[in-house]
């Protein structure tokens, strides 16, 4: 069924980003098995299962095991954007980068905060 | 008499004794009867069909907003009435109106109930009735995902608060902290009711922050740049990239949280290792930025009344937006000082005292914009703009206590006492719920098209401003001398007690200030003064150019935008005719069609949570698979638009008399 047929073409906004009005119509017309998601949804289940398994049987030393975890989260991240945030669809924008900065300044925020926090424990107890 | 036992231990899950309380069996009575009366009404006057049709399968945003406000207006009674209850029990010392253990469960569903299900869908009733008419766009960027958002939240609402009349209250705080929380030390299913209906509210939450960024960013008419956006607009656009990266965190503890109760899982249990105190860290993660995504819409709504009601533009727009995103970015950097006595060192405490601080400059610059926006200007001071001069010095007042609170010392002597709570009082009442109703009493045309009687208006205010100090002021002076929160009952000779004596009665007060409120809406109701211009405020923005209640297509022909307050200009420089449309202007309009995958998809979650709730796991994977049938269905059934006609526009926009001839 072909649903960009209904859909009204996108009106120019005036705000000078009228290229990606067209990412919001949804692509949904595809004829081909979307073989990337499944492989994508596979291998970020994967990550997730081996990051708990590495935590849950101990398979390595606390500073090697946070490293690895750090490298699989960021490979994890980049799966995520990629095939399910629809990363690489957008065209003629520069809007994402900002945003992407913001996200990645955040997260690795939060976490390096958390660490910095949390810290104190090895020291009390 | 014998029963079969698995009848027995099923009954004793549903009812423990903490539930089988006379005033909770009074109350289940009453609502029985309530939802029987309200069932032979519906089915008498035949609106079954009326209200599936019209509400509970709508994606039009101006009905949501209207379903989270009234939503939001219940719960706000609800947590009112438990707030009363711990007034009642604090009145005098040694009082047992109560039990220790129904304290706890009435003060944990206070905070939840008055944060998550009060606070939240009353911002987001404001943004869904004003932000699409403000930006000029006909709906929100998806539509129905925006309903699936309120519906969402409403299911969360009912799960938690069905947990007083079956299976027991949660009674770890609004923040259930662990290890109390834990199953070791609470081994009912309040806790589970708790992480199960947040967790449910906040899918609908984050969903809601994805769609107002969309609509802000993507949806605004032609010439309307991100420097002509009202500041509510702008603040509903930070308030929701604030959204997507606070509630995450919040996910992820609740989930944690429910591994370790439920799959005997243990990162924050005492034992194997878990770190009881990551919980404080992660839901403080969200916990800070949640307090600015509940006051910056309320910033947002007085950017717009003040303007308004002072017939001025807003001073220094610029500065209102840079000191939101200044905001915004400084709300992440602030998290620890919830818990400063943790120990973390005084490098990370001082780090976060600092930043804490850092944060008055920026809502001290929002105070100043206000004031000199009022400045020479020709104010009138009706209801809302009633609540905006009431929010000042409130605000100033918490925001003043927030930055002592912020001295690490000084708040190891401060840290949860009655000056804390005091304090966050005075910044969520005195800020958000101020500002919601405020924009409640300014919207309401827009939404219903009859204005709110002004002088039942006045009076609701003035009991609820002065109850509100009443009870705020006394517990400042009750945290300095050393009243702890949470104490379900005190001795006397302590000096607390005349103190506890006036606090109680200013929320009784506040209370007869809600009941006005009431019998305001339902008076103003009964006796509608009607809005026949739209613009009964003499507003400056886009959404008092359209007829009150707006059309379902909002506008008939979007309009192009020259300039920050478009709809004032226009009716300075004459254009107001630039609103009609004629023969040859107007064009059919493709819409949203109404669906009920929404409110089924919805319910499967709600299902799914009853059964996680009492770990009935059969229960719990139904609730899955209806989930996942609700996603297919939702993601296959042909989701193609409804048209609205030439003729039908036309006959509309000819009876609001907008149609030049």
């Amino acid at each position: 069924m072909d649903i960009q047929r209904h859909l009204p073409p996108p009106e120019p906004t005036g705000h000078g980003d009228e290229v990606e009005v067209r990412i919001l119509t949804p692509h949904i017309a595809q004829p081909h098995f979307p073989a990337m998601q499944v492989t994508g949804y596979g291998l970020s289940l994967a990550i997730t299962l081996i990051a708990f398994a590495m935590v849950a049987y101990h398979w390595m030393g606390l500073n090697t095991l946070v490293t690895v975890l750090i490298v699989m989260a960021f490979i994890q991240g980049a799966l995520q954007l990629g095939i399910f945030m629809h990363l690489r669809e957008a065209k003629g924008t520069l809007w994402h980068l900002p945003v992407l900065a913001l996200a990645l300044f955040i997260g690795l925020g939060i976490v390096g905060f958390s660490m910095w926090i949390m810290l104190f424990k090895s020291g009390v107890s | 008499m014998t029963m079969n036992p698995w009848i027995t231990h099923l009954m004793k899950r549903l009812f423990p004794p903490q539930v089988l309380l006379p005033d909770i069996i009074g109350i289940d009575i009453g609502l029985t009867v309530a939802a029987i009366a309200a069932i032979v009404f519906l089915t008498k006057t035949k609106r079954w069909g009326w209200l599936w049709r019209e509400w509970i399968t709508t994606v039009d945003h101006k009905k949501i907003g209207i379903m989270y406000l009234l939503a939001a207006l219940v719960m706000l009674f609800r947590g009112g009435v438990d707030a009363l209850m711990i007034r009642t029990q604090l009145i005098a010392p040694h009082q047992h109106f109560m039990s220790a253990q129904q304290y706890d469960e009435v003060f944990t569903t206070h905070g939840t109930v008055m944060i998550f299900f009060m606070a939240m869908p009353m911002v987001f009733a404001l943004f869904n009735v004003a932000v699409p008419l403000m930006i000029g766009a006909r709906d929100v960027a998806f539509p129905r995902l925006n309903a699936i958002s309120f519906w969402l939240f409403a299911f969360g609402a009912i799960l938690l608060n069905i947990s007083f009349s079956i299976g027991g209250s949660p009674d770890a705080g609004w923040m259930s902290y662990p290890p109390y929380s834990e199953l070791m030390f609470n081994p009912g299913v309040g806790e589970n009711y708790f992480l199960l209906s947040l967790q449910v509210a906040g899918i609908g939450t984050i969903a809601t922050g994805i769609n107002f960024l969309v609509t802000v960013l993507r949806l605004r008419a032609p010439g309307m740049t991100l420097t002509r956006i009202p500041i509510f607009a702008w603040s509903a656009l930070i308030t929701s990239s604030l959204i997507l990266f606070a509630f995450p965190p919040l996910t992820v503890a609740l989930g944690l949280t429910m591994l370790d109760r439920i799959f005997g899982a243990s990162f924050f249990t005492l034992g194997h290792q878990g770190m009881p105190m990551m919980y404080a860290n992660l839901f403080w993660i969200f916990g800070h930025p949640e307090v600015y995504i509940l006051i910056m819409p309320a910033f947002g709504v007085f950017s717009e009344v003040v303007p308004t009601f002072s017939k001025k533009p807003l001073f220094g727009y610029e500065a209102m937006v840079v000191s939101l995103l200044a905001i915004s970015i400084l709300s992440y950097g602030t998290w620890v000082h919830h818990f400063f006595e943790m120990g973390a060192g005084p490098g990370v405490n001082s780090f976060f005292g600092l930043s804490t601080m850092l944060i008055a400059i920026p809502t001290g610059v929002k105070m100043f914009n206000w004031i000199f926006t009022m400045w020479g200007g020709r104010i009138r001071v009706s209801v809302p703009m009633l609540w905006q001069l009431g929010f000042i010095p409130t605000f100033v007042v918490g925001g003043a206590t927030g930055v002592m609170l912020a001295a690490v010392p000084a708040d190891y002597q401060y840290h949860n006492s009655y000056f804390l709570i005091a304090h966050f009082h005075n910044v969520i009442l005195g800020g958000t719920v101020f500002g919601v109703l405020s924009g409640m009493y300014y919207w309401w045309p827009k939404m219903f098209g009859w204005k709110l009687n002004e002088r039942q208006g006045v009076w609701a205010f003035v009991f609820f401003v002065v109850g509100f100090w009443l009870t705020f002021m006394p517990q400042y002076f009750l945290g300095f001398q050393g009243m702890t929160r949470r104490m379900s009952t005190y001795p006397p000779g302590l000096g607390w007690t005349a103190l506890n004596f006036w606090s109680t009665i200013g929320a009784y007060v506040m209370g007869v200030g809600f009941l006005i409120m009431v019998y305001n809406i339902i008076w103003s109701r009964i006796h509608p003064d009607w809005d026949t211009t739209g613009d009964p405020w003499d507003g400056r923005t886009m959404e008092w150019s359209l007829p009150s209640p707006a059309p379902e297509y909002n506008f008939a022909r979007i309009p192009h935008v020259h300039s920050r307050d478009e709809w004032w200009e226009m009716k300075q420089e004459g254009r107001t005719d630039e609103v009609k449309i004629s023969e040859e202007t107007v064009h059919a309009i493709h819409m949203p069609r109404n669906t009920p995958m929404p409110v089924l998809l919805a319910l499967a979650f709600f299902v799914g949570s009853i059964g996680m709730v009492f770990e009935w796991f059969w229960l719990a994977i139904l609730g899955g698979l209806g989930v996942v049938a609700a996603l297919t269905y939702g993601s296959f059934a042909d989701y193609s638009e409804k048209e609205i006609s030439r003729d039908t526009i036309l006959h509309t926009e000819a009876q609001l008399g907008r149609v030049e001839s």
